[in-house]
């Protein structure tokens, strides 16, 4: 874990994806790592309100915050595209992600089944090592 | 000539509150298609299902079955953009054999042209994922159907989205010719110029990315000097068109500016791809604005009937131009590559 020198984390303002985020910067604090905090555009985000390409969302400087993590190794990613798909594009320059974390569930994911699963898709997708977070984790570190 | 219209089904029950692919759709396209006073010479084909054994054609199985139970379950959102409800199968599948239909009668008549007015859309269909407002993908469905009797399809798509759906499920088969213009960076993030099929279909997919702001003349230019050259060297028997019209300029769902004249336009040059009459299909896809979708629908269908309505004029002047050199130039070098990867790992 620590040769990884790029986190990419999947994010759409959703509880489970703030998890996801607190996970990849507890870790990045850890190894050293950098982050790279993705976000797919969807088709309805034209009709609404959008992630701006060269603004990280306030809420991510928070968690970083509480994470202890150094905003200097955060990087700020948006992508068209469905979340899969931008998610496996991480891999690719210029983001080279070496490990992928995704929440346990998105936004708008059903909640039911299989199908919809975004963080199920990518496991069986991906060609590098993912980490599913559930939506509930919250690091020890942060805690105490 | 006769219009063959098809996808008549009640698609009320695929509805989410508030959301852009609404049935509110499938009544604009329906008024665009009565503004153009057909009379006798409007057909409407049967209502039908894909079978499941036409949906596995382009579908995988395990990917039908989930969906199936999805909706049976009460549905749900599949992902950010795309929703299911208990009607959306059943709904889906009409849509998918709406294309059937329609193509069967096109050719139990040899002559006329085909309208596929049916909902939810499908390009952005994958072989194992809904997508995108998408759920089967009924061009492909429709494609995959001509490929068994011995067809040379091309699909044509003027969405403004790229429908990476298509692309993927015909991505190296070679009797598909697939074509999209589209605006590019935007949803669904693929449809790069390099992207030119797979090794077993090498030059089968041309991509002609456009910039936001782009205008009819940029796209014409495109399909004619890009695209052109190839559909004549592929020789198509069949041309299905997957067509949005949510570049129009009125589209709240992205930013190209064509007018409802500039698909009467692209609509005449995928009738001259058509090797004869009754070998031309158009599938709804995009277009969320409805009085663009009524009036993009007439002047569409009017241009290939032989009528040519006039609405807001042709757009032109955009940005772009520029871009069809550089498309070429992508498409040439990533065919060279995959040609010398052909012969270095012994042919495809």
């Amino acid at each position: 874990m620590n040769d990884v020198k790029m986190i990419a984390v999947g994010y759409d303002g959703s509880r489970e994806s703030d998890a996801a985020v607190r996970w990849a910067f507890h870790m990045a604090r850890e190894t050293n790592a950098y982050v790279t905090v993705v976000h797919a555009t969807g088709l309805l985000e034209h009709l609404g309100t959008n992630f701006s390409p060269g603004v990280a969302p306030p809420a991510l400087s928070a968690i970083a915050k509480k994470c202890g993590f150094d905003q200097a190794r955060l990087r700020w990613s948006v992508t068209d595209g469905d979340a899969c798909s931008v998610l496996f594009r991480a891999v690719n320059p210029p983001i080279n992600a070496e490990l992928l974390v995704v929440g346990s569930r998105g936004r708008g994911e059903h909640s039911g089944m299989l199908m919809g699963s975004t963080s199920l898709e990518v496991v069986e997708h991906a060609t590098l090592p993912v980490v599913v977070v559930p939506s509930d984790f919250v690091p020890r570190a942060v805690l105490n | 000539m006769v219009l063959v219209v098809g996808g008549f089904f009640d698609d009320s029950g695929h509805e989410d509150p508030g959301h852009p692919e609404r049935p509110d759709r499938v009544t604009a396209a329906l008024a665009g298609v009565a503004d153009l006073h057909l009379d006798s010479d409007l057909v409407t084909a049967a209502p039908r299902e894909a079978t499941r054994a036409e949906l596995l054609r382009v579908h995988h199985g395990g990917y039908l079955d989930e969906l199936g139970a999805l909706c049976y379950g009460g549905g749900g959102d599949i992902d950010q953009d795309t929703y299911a409800t208990y009607d959306s199968w059943t709904i889906a599948k009409h849509a998918a054999g709406g294309g059937l239909a329609v193509i069967d009668e096109l050719q139990r008549r040899n002559e006329g042209v085909g309208f596929v007015a049916a909902r939810p859309p499908g390009h952005h269909a994958l072989a194992d994922r809904a997508m995108g407002f998408c759920l089967l993908n009924n061009v492909a469905v429709a494609t995959a159907a001509l490929l068994e009797e011995g067809e040379r399809v091309l699909v044509l798509d003027w969405d403004v989205h790229h429908g990476n759906g298509t692309q993927q499920i015909f991505w190296d088969e070679p009797s598909v010719l697939y074509v999209s213009t589209h605006q590019w960076p935007l949803f669904p993030g693929s449809g790069y110029a390099g992207e030119v099929g797979g090794r077993h279909a090498i030059d089968r997919t041309v991509n002609l990315p456009v910039p936001a702001g782009a205008t009819g003349d940029v796209l014409r230019r495109a399909i004619e000097e890009v695209a052109a050259p190839v559909i004549s060297d592929f020789d198509p028997t069949w041309v299905l068109v997957s067509a949005g019209f949510d570049a129009h300029r009125d589209d709240p769902m992205a930013n190209l500016e064509l007018t409802s004249d500039d698909f009467a336009e692209l609509a005449l040059l995928a009738a001259s791809f058509a090797p004869q009459p009754g070998r031309l299909a158009m599938f709804l896809e995009g277009g969320y604005d409805l009085l663009a979708l009524r009036t993009s629908v007439h002047a569409t269908l009017g241009a290939v009937l032989g009528a040519r309505p006039e609405f807001e004029g042709l757009s032109s002047g955009g940005p772009g131009s520029d871009h069809v050199a550089r498309v070429q130039r992508e498409r040439v070098a990533a065919i060279d590559s995959l040609h010398t990867f052909n012969a270095e790992e012994g042919g495809a």
